[in-house]
Formats: C-alpha cells, structure tokens, sequence
C-alpha cells in the first residue's frame, strides 16, 4: 500500500520534469486558426498489398522484426507485409520456404526474395554474407540478375519449386537454384556445389518464340510460349516433363500427347501431377496418378505423356485449373469448382479417396439468395491446401493445414471452405509448402 | 550382476530435401535428441548411384524404383548410425507412415507428417529389422565393425559416457571414464 504510494510519487515527478524538459526543448507552434482536414489515403487502381502467413522459421514470411522481436515461429492469421507498403509489389510466387516479389522498379531491382536460400535459388547477393550467413534470408533483398544496361524489363511471370526459381521477364526467361534434375534448364553437373553460387542461366526464347508463362512443379518446370505449345525439363520420374520417359533432361522439351494442336493458355502443377488447359476448355494431364487424379487410362501410376481428362460432359467449358500433391481441382465457366483426388478435398468431414470430379456446393462459397451474384473465378492450390477466389475479392482456403498455412487462426486441418480474414480484396495467391502469400487490393 | 539391457543400432539417413532446409534439419535432430537416441556415427555425403541400387535393391521391380534412386542420388544426404534401446521400432515410430500423403493426416506428428512433401520425398530412412539394419550400416560405413562397437563400445553409450558435438551431430564416447575405471580396478 505504501509502496504503491511512493511509486505514484515518483511517477508523478518524473512526468512533471519530462513536461518541463519537453516544454524547453521544442519551440511552440504559432497557434492554427482553423483545424487541417485529414485526408485519408484514396487507393490507386494499381495499388497493392501484401498479406502473408504460415511458417515463418525458415524466412519465407519476410517480416524479420516478426521472427526476431516476436519469436513467433508461425503466423495464424494474415499479417500484411511491410515490404509491400515501400516497394510497389506486381508478382508473388513461393516455392519451398522461399518467396519472391516481382517489384515495379526503375532500377535493375526488380525481384525480391525472403526465405531458405541453400542452393542459390534467391541467388547470390552480396549482403548475405553480413546480414544472412546461415543461407536463410529473413527479409526481402533483391535477386541479381543479368539484365540489359539501363533496361526497362518488366516481370511478367514467376515459378518457384522446392529448389529452383523461374524469372519470366520481357528479356527472356532467367532460372536459378538447384539443377541436379536439370530443371533450371542447363547441363546436370555432378556434385555441383549451389551454396553460395553465382550462376543464372538465361533462356531467352524456344526456337524463335516467345514464352508466355512458366510453373515449376517440386522439381522440374513448364513453359508455356505465344503459340500455345508447352514445354517441360527436369525430373522425370514420374512422368512429370510428359516426354514419354522418366529420365531426367535438362532441355526444354516439347511435351508429347494429346496436346498436338492443341492451343494451351494455362499450365498447373505444384508437386509432380500436371494439368494443361486448352482455349476451347479441355483439360490434359500428365506426372504422377498414384491418387487417381489422372484416371484416365485404368489405375495407371504415372502418365507419361499429356492425355486428355475425360471429364462427364455436365461440367462444360473449363475455365482453370490446379493441382495439388494428390488431387486435382478445376473449375468451370459457370463458377463451380469440382475436385478429386486423395485428401481433405471440402466434400465432408474426412480424408477421403475420389475418383470422379464432384462439385463443391457454391453456396459454401458465399453464393445464396441475397448474393446470387457471388460466383469463383479462380483457384489454387498448395501440396495440401486449396484455395478459391470469389468475383467479390473473397479468398476461401481448406484442406491440410501444416504451420497454419490456411490463415485460419488454427492449426487444425479445414473440411470445407472457409474464408480467410483478409482484410484487402484478394487478387492472387501463391501457396508454398507450409506458407501463404497473397497479392491484394485495398478496399477503399 | 544384474543383467544390462544391450542397445540397438539403426541406420536413419536424412533425405536431399531435408538437408536443404535447415529449419527442417534442425527439428529432426532435435527430435533425435529429445528422443535419447544416441548419434554413433555421421556423415554427409551424396549417396551414388551404384551405392543407392545395392541400398533399395528389394524394390528392384516396384514402379516407384526409378524415382526414388534418383531422389536419392539428387544431392547430399546425412546419414547416421543412431543406438537407443529398440532402436529400429522406435525410430520408425518416429518417422511415421512412409506415405506422406497419408501421413499428414493420420500420423501429423510424426517426422514424415510434418516434413515429408511427397511420397518420395518423405524426410527420412530407417532400416526394417536387424538385419537390414546390418546390411545397410555396412553399405554406407564400410570400415564400422559391428561387433567390435557391441564389445567395446556399447558400454559408454548405454551408460551415456559420452560427449556430444552439437555441429558435426554425434556422439563421441568420453575416454576419461575408462581411465578412471581402470584406476579402481587398480587400485
């Protein structure tokens, strides 16, 4: 009681000498005669955010004062990133602990990346030797590459593996990180040792032309080019490069299949199952089956050329697509999402094995009566998550929920979609491993 | 005397991708620790082609055979002789299901739940029985004598004699226990 007293005294004291001293030292202002209006910040069409969660041990989050000060070792909920709010972000993508922004620069800065970097894969910069010693990245830096002198090369697309990085930029195609599968399309060398390495190699077209977007699956990758072809190098043990073998090959290879003549607009594949979507809305399949997710040709494991899906015919035009570890997700030109596959796909509440796509009711996506216009027009997928975006900017996510990955507060796996307290109109997704990185809009 | 309870060897080896991510790397071998495991041996190395085809030969004819050879031979592997009591059954139950699809869902906690990322991909190796335990210790440490290790050294790593190097990840036995041993038998 008296103690508590004293203590009061005291404090009273010290605010009385900070008054005076703040009174001494800062000149008064001339009194204003009328209040300034505050302005509150009015959003650009191009303005972004940045919101992050999931693991944040291995740096891929990026919000170093969060490890550090904070210790926090997961993020439950989305944390909008501080990086974003200096830079002006365009592209995300994530690959196995690492995430890279795409940034609006008018230097030659113009990726960024956070995360583990133990085979180069944020390539080699030289701040990491002082502030990053460990090959782990705690915040964004910016990732050197050989860019044309006084250059305004833009970004125009990103695929991250488990190891690799693919920079699609308007200067060609730039790959970094592991290639002892080939995937970052050079030569394999043997033992090559990534820590630390310099080496970018650069693809500038496929025999003439253009590439017009890249996906990396765990370890191999696909382009995509003007003419609708695809492409695909890295691992093939699965089948996962569609070549008609499972050997490895570093070239940038046609893939083989139903795709002749065929004109591709989309490439997925996050691990080693890959779809392909056409403009007329067919989808094709290729890599690993073992779930069933490309029941096609009987109970084969692996396919190893592009075959066509032989979807029931009610589901229509198809508008995109994703594939996780081992499902598929596709979504159709009326807005309903179908799915199959091994896992928590968001038809009920288990684990469960399905062959036949079957649709996820819309209304678990916000559509009723008083919104009859709600409908998703796009969707991801992680190893284990998924994802939808709704026409309202909505993000829904379900399905397995490592490290907090589905930002929903908890670590507990989701068995329907359930939407994601974002609090900017979702515009992307990137899903890494055991992260989530979304590309938002502020709402005002 | 009372008769002492003989430790178990097993061979776990930590796959390419785990080694790559040393957020990954450091839990498992915390859990390794954590677990009263003792590190025997180590060594980091990228397991060659020839070494990994002697290594899963019993898988010679399984489709999967291809892909987790050249998994394997992908990049560096650590790999460890652990000894604990029941070591081959408890170090599997620590990895959990070798499915990682799987896994995630019905065994979460385990080492292939958490940190596995494909099927192939699952984090970790241990050996099925004594056997394959023997086999597969003599594949990837040729000069280690199994038996010697029993009569000479299993003492001090059951007694837990040792001193552990945190950096290269094993136990050393500590030498100094057996001198004093020897001076009160002496004496």
């Amino acid at each position: 009681m008296f103690s508590t007293g004293k203590n009061y005294l005291k404090l009273i004291r010290g605010a009385r000498i900070l008054h005076l001293d703040s009174r001494k030292s800062i000149p008064q202002k001339p009194e204003l005669k009328t209040l300034p209006i505050f302005q509150y910040p009015v959003s650009q069409e191009d303005t972004r955010r940045v919101y992050v969660w999931g693991l944040a041990d291995h740096g891929a989050i990026g919000e170093a004062t969060a490890l550090y000060k904070d210790k926090i070792s997961y993020l439950l909920k989305p944390k909008r990133l501080s990086f974003a709010e200096r830079y002006k972000v365009t592209d995300i993508a994530c690959g196995y602990g690492f995430t890279v922004y795409a940034v609006q620069s008018s230097d030659k800065n113009i990726v960024y990346g956070t995360g583990i970097n133990t085979d180069s894969q944020l390539g080699f910069n030289e701040i990491d030797k002082k502030k990053f010693p460990d090959n782990m990245v705690f915040a964004p830096r910016p990732i050197n590459l050989p860019l044309k002198e006084n250059t305004t090369t833009k970004v125009i697309g990103m695929a991250a593996g488990r190891a690799h990085l693919l920079i699609l930029t308007m200067e060609g195609l730039f790959t970094l990180g592991n290639n002892a599968y080939g995937q970052c399309g050079r030569p394999i060398i043997a033992n090559e040792n990534y820590e630390k390495s310099r080496v970018v190699h650069h693809i500038p077209n496929i025999k003439g032309s253009k590439i017009t977007a890249v996906a990396a699956g765990q370890d191999h990758s696909i382009l995509l080019t003007e003419v609708g072809e695809v492409y695909a190098f890295g691992w093939g043990a699965d089948g996962q490069t569609g070549l008609a073998h499972y050997r490895n090959e570093h070239r940038p290879s046609l893939v083989k299949g139903d795709l002749a003549g065929q004109h591709i607009i989309k490439v997925a594949c996050i691990a080693d199952c890959v779809l392909a979507l056409s403009d007329k809305g067919k989808v094709y399949g290729w890599g690993n089956s073992e779930y069933g997710q490309l029941s096609v040709k009987g109970d084969s494991c692996q396919v190893y050329i592009a075959t066509e899906l032989n979807l029931p015919e009610e589901i229509g035009h198809i508008t995109d697509i994703a594939t996780g570890g081992c499902f598929c997700m596709i979504l159709n030109s009326a807005g309903n999402i179908y799915v199959w596959g091994y896992g928590i796909l968001g038809l009920g509440p288990q684990v469960q094995k399905i062959l036949k796509p079957t649709m996820i009711p819309p209304t678990l996506f916000g559509n009723n009566v008083y919104n009859r216009d709600i409908k998703v027009t796009k969707i991801y997928c992680g190893i284990s998550q998924l994802a939808a975006l709704t026409n309202s900017g909505d993000l829904y996510m379900w399905g397995g929920n490592k490290f907090g990955s589905l930002g929903l507060g908890h670590r507990n796996d989701q068995f329907f979609p359930l939407r994601v307290a974002v609090g900017a109109q979702v515009k992307k997704v990137a899903c890494g491993v055991d992260h989530t990185v979304t590309l938002c809009k502020p709402f005002i | 005397m009372q008769s002492r309870k003989y430790l178990q060897l097993t061979l776990a080896i930590l796959k390419p991708h785990v080694v790559k991510s040393p957020f990954a790397l450091q839990k498992i071998r915390d859990l390794i620790i954590d677990n009263n495991f003792k590190v025997v041996r180590s060594r980091r190395t990228t397991i060659s082609r020839e070494e990994a085809e002697l290594f899963y030969k019993e898988h010679r004819d399984r489709f999967f055979y291809n892909r987790l050879v050249s998994f394997m031979c992908s990049g560096p592997s650590d790999i460890h002789i652990l000894a604990a009591h029941d070591a081959i059954v408890k170090w599997r139950q620590l990895m959990g299901p070798t499915k990682v699809y799987q896994a995630q869902y019905s065994a979460p906690d385990t080492i292939r739940g958490m940190f596995g990322l494909s099927d192939t991909r699952n984090a970790t190796h241990g050996s099925d029985s004594t056997e394959s335990a023997k086999r597969e210790i003599a594949i990837f440490f040729k000069d280690f004598d199994l038996k010697k290790w029993h009569d000479n050294e299993e003492i001090f790593y059951n007694l837990g004699k040792l001193h552990f190097d945190p950096i290269s990840f094993v136990h050393t036995i500590d030498r100094s226990y057996l001198e004093k041993q020897n001076e009160y038998i002496r004496e």
